[in-house]
């Protein structure tokens, strides 16, 4: 599907976001930031499935937030069909919010307890009121539950007489209703059992492809992840360390941070315990309110040298790969970039 | 056998009627070994570990029937003065969320300490000196200056490690981890993972390991004992179920990660929902929701049939599962 991907339609270019950290009650003084996003960039193009993966604290939940605005980024734009989307003025932005849609984590608190599965999916009507005429809404409504295989007489019933799996599906109708182009999902799978997890994935696919859908799915289970994304980005502490399409990430990791997250996931093949080299991290994700200078991997990498401390490794093809043929050449910020021979691939193969 | 559960009942009586949590369920572990709890929420994992632990919550849960045999004693019949000296020295309990499960007001050091004034008798100061200790056993860095430390003052996964400190601290025979790196990020889970398993070789202890991932037992497990609305549907030796499940529930589980090899298929997804406990099906409670349901399923109680190879299956058809 990668190679054969059309124009961007978002183009996402040195995006940051910093919360203040202040102190002082009247005198409110600015001591320091949470850098939870720190200069982000990627595109999506259509049709398009991007994959961001990366443990909590990495700024993942807030690049999704950036992207469908629901906060204004400090620094860097965000291009959809041409225009920087941050820059629009209210009017303007409403118009674009209902091109890109989001799918929130928490079914259980993603929905209004005490309002109807009607009045729920059909809620974004109310506020395009031009997306469909009133004396279509609940048509639309009945029709939106039966794609995402909800049963329509159920449209008068509340949140808590569905299942996980099912609100998941009513918080996907609700995204789908004023027909996206892209919707950001975050974690849509994650608090659902196993055996529901599959039914959901499958039906994101099914509707990826009856829509037209570009999505962004941010989510930290790495087979899922890998399942439905055309491309993959890393992020650590507020940045993209590594990205690229789903094997030039998997088989072929550069970045050491990517290759100790693949070799730490439990593989559910007790057959892989004996050949398999685990990279064991020591430590713990740095707090965004105090970065490390030059890379931000650094006090966790067995890799790391003076340079490190220094300089800041810019996510392109590093020197050393520049001229690898095949996969192993992709943008990967770290100045030591190389492939890990030992067995690591995550997955039955 | 260190542990051995049988045929063990609990149910919860509610205002909207009774939820038979677990129904007939049998388990064992030996020292050093250890056995995988797999299931979703609801399969009854957690309310049996509870319990074992003398930790379930009664009124409204209740135990029905069953014996639960430690050391060669039914604690079910020990009074819960005698039942208090087993729990913490005997046996012990790691909670998946350990900054509900820590006292928040309460430095680690005194938490961790308690356990040796209460069992031991010990002195507060010595109690301290057996806390850094612990503290350091777990590979919390600067122990001493820690120890004093609260709980949010830690990361998660250091926090996940005074809960480990505290379960061993009086070197318990048996370990019961409900979901214990679920709430950790993938590269701290390893560590801890990896720090729990090394204890209990160290100290050959038994240990059941309450999980819905499929991808941690395969890495720690000896036994894997599959749970589904309150029973044991299939229990086997890890390596044995991974290659060739016996009932199609861990069939369906298997079946449903994702492969390499399927990428841009569909997922293989098992139908349906997992069952109200208040109106688990009749006959397997599995059968709506299984392919290969006749009309036996829907009729008979499939027990826990025995497989060659120290395994067992509650499926009817089990053969087929098995070979097909």
């Amino acid at each position: 599907m990668a190679d054969t991907m059309g124009e961007p339609i978002l183009e996402v270019s040195g995006l940051v976001k910093h919360y203040p950290l202040t102190r002082g009650v009247l005198l409110r003084k600015q001591v320091g930031a949470v850098r939870a996003v720190d200069g982000v960039d990627f595109t999506l193009a259509k049709g398009e499935t991007l994959g961001i993966v990366g443990e909590s604290g990495c700024g993942k939940s807030t690049l999704a937030r950036l992207v469908v605005n629901l906060e204004k980024p400090t620094a860097g734009s965000i291009t959809y069909r041409g225009e920087d989307i941050t820059k629009l003025s209210a009017r303007a932005l409403k118009a674009v919010r209902r091109n890109i849609q989001m799918v929130f984590q928490d079914p259980y608190t993603s929905l209004n307890p005490r309002m109807t599965v009607g009045d729920i999916v059909g809620e974004p009507y109310e506020i395009h009121p031009d997306a469909a005429p009133k004396g279509d809404r609940r048509r639309r409504v009945r029709e939106l539950l039966d794609v995402v295989g909800l049963n329509p007489e159920h449209v008068n019933r509340y949140p808590h007489q569905f299942s996980g799996g099912q609100r998941q599906r009513i918080g996907i109708a609700r995204g789908l209703a004023l027909r996206p182009e892209i919707i950001v999902a975050d974690e849509p799978v994650s608090a659902l059992d196993v055996s529901v997890q599959a039914q959901v994935v499958n039906l994101m696919e099914r509707l990826q492809g009856e829509f037209g859908l570009s999505y962004v799915v941010i989510a930290h289970d790495l087979s899922i992840v890998r399942h439905i994304s055309d491309r993959v980005a890393v992020m650590y502490l507020g940045r993209i360390v590594e990205t690229g399409r789903d094997t030039e990430i998997y088989d072929h990791a550069t970045h050491p941070y990517t290759q100790a997250l693949l070799s730490a996931v439990p593989v559910p093949d007790p057959g892989a315990r004996e050949h398999r080299e685990r990279i064991i991290l020591s430590g713990d994700v740095p707090s965004p309110t105090a970065v490390p200078s030059g890379c931000r991997f650094r006090p966790r990498c067995w890799k790391a040298r003076e340079r490190c401390e220094t300089e800041v490794p810019a996510l392109a093809v590093p020197a050393g790969l520049r001229y690898a043929a095949g996969p192993a050449r992709h943008d990967s910020a770290c100045l030591f970039a190389q492939e890990r021979h030992e067995e690591h691939a995550y997955g039955p193969k | 056998m260190l542990l051995e559960v049988r045929d063990l009942h609990v149910e919860f009586r509610t205002r909207d009627g009774v939820a038979r949590a677990v129904n007939g369920v049998s388990y064992g572990v030996d020292a050093g070994e250890t056995l995988a709890v797999l299931g979703e929420s609801g399969s009854g994992k957690s309310v049996t570990a509870q319990a074992i632990m003398g930790i379930l919550d009664s009124p409204p849960g209740r135990i029905t029937g069953g014996e639960i045999l430690f050391q060669g004693r039914d604690l079910l019949k020990l009074k819960e003065e005698q039942r208090r000296r087993v729990r913490g020295a005997e046996m012990a309990m790691i909670f998946q969320d350990a900054l509900s499960a820590l006292n928040p007001v309460l430095p680690v050091g005194d938490q961790l300490g308690e356990m040796f004034v209460v069992h031991r008798g010990m002195s507060r100061k010595d109690a301290r000196t057996k806390a850094v200790e612990l503290m350091d056993r777990v590979r919390i860095p600067g122990a001493a200056a820690r120890v004093r430390d609260y709980p949010h003052q830690f990361s998660g996964g250091m926090r996940q490690r005074i809960m480990i400190a505290m379960a061993l601290a009086l070197e318990p025979a048996l370990i019961i981890a409900d979901e214990p790196t679920t709430a950790l990020d993938v590269t701290v889970q390893a560590q801890v993972m990896d720090l729990l398993a090394e204890l209990q070789r160290e100290l050959t202890m038994g240990l059941v390991l309450i999980t819905h991932d499929l991808g941690v037992v395969a890495d720690v497990a000896d036994r894997i004992a599959v749970m589904y609305a309150g029973r044991i549907v299939e229990s086997a030796p890890v390596h044995d179920l991974y290659k060739a499940p016996a009932h199609p529930y861990t069939r369906g589980l298997l079946d449903s990660i994702p492969r390499l090899d399927h990428k841009g298929r569909e997922l293989y997804a098992i139908k349906g929902l997992p069952p109200s406990l208040m109106d688990i099906p009749p006959g397997c409670a599995f059968h709506p929701r299984c392919t290969a349901a006749r009309d036996l399923c829907r009729t008979d109680v499939p027990p826990l049939h025995e497989v060659p190879g120290e395994r067992g299956s509650a499926c009817h058809f089990w053969k087929e599962c098995l070979h097909g």
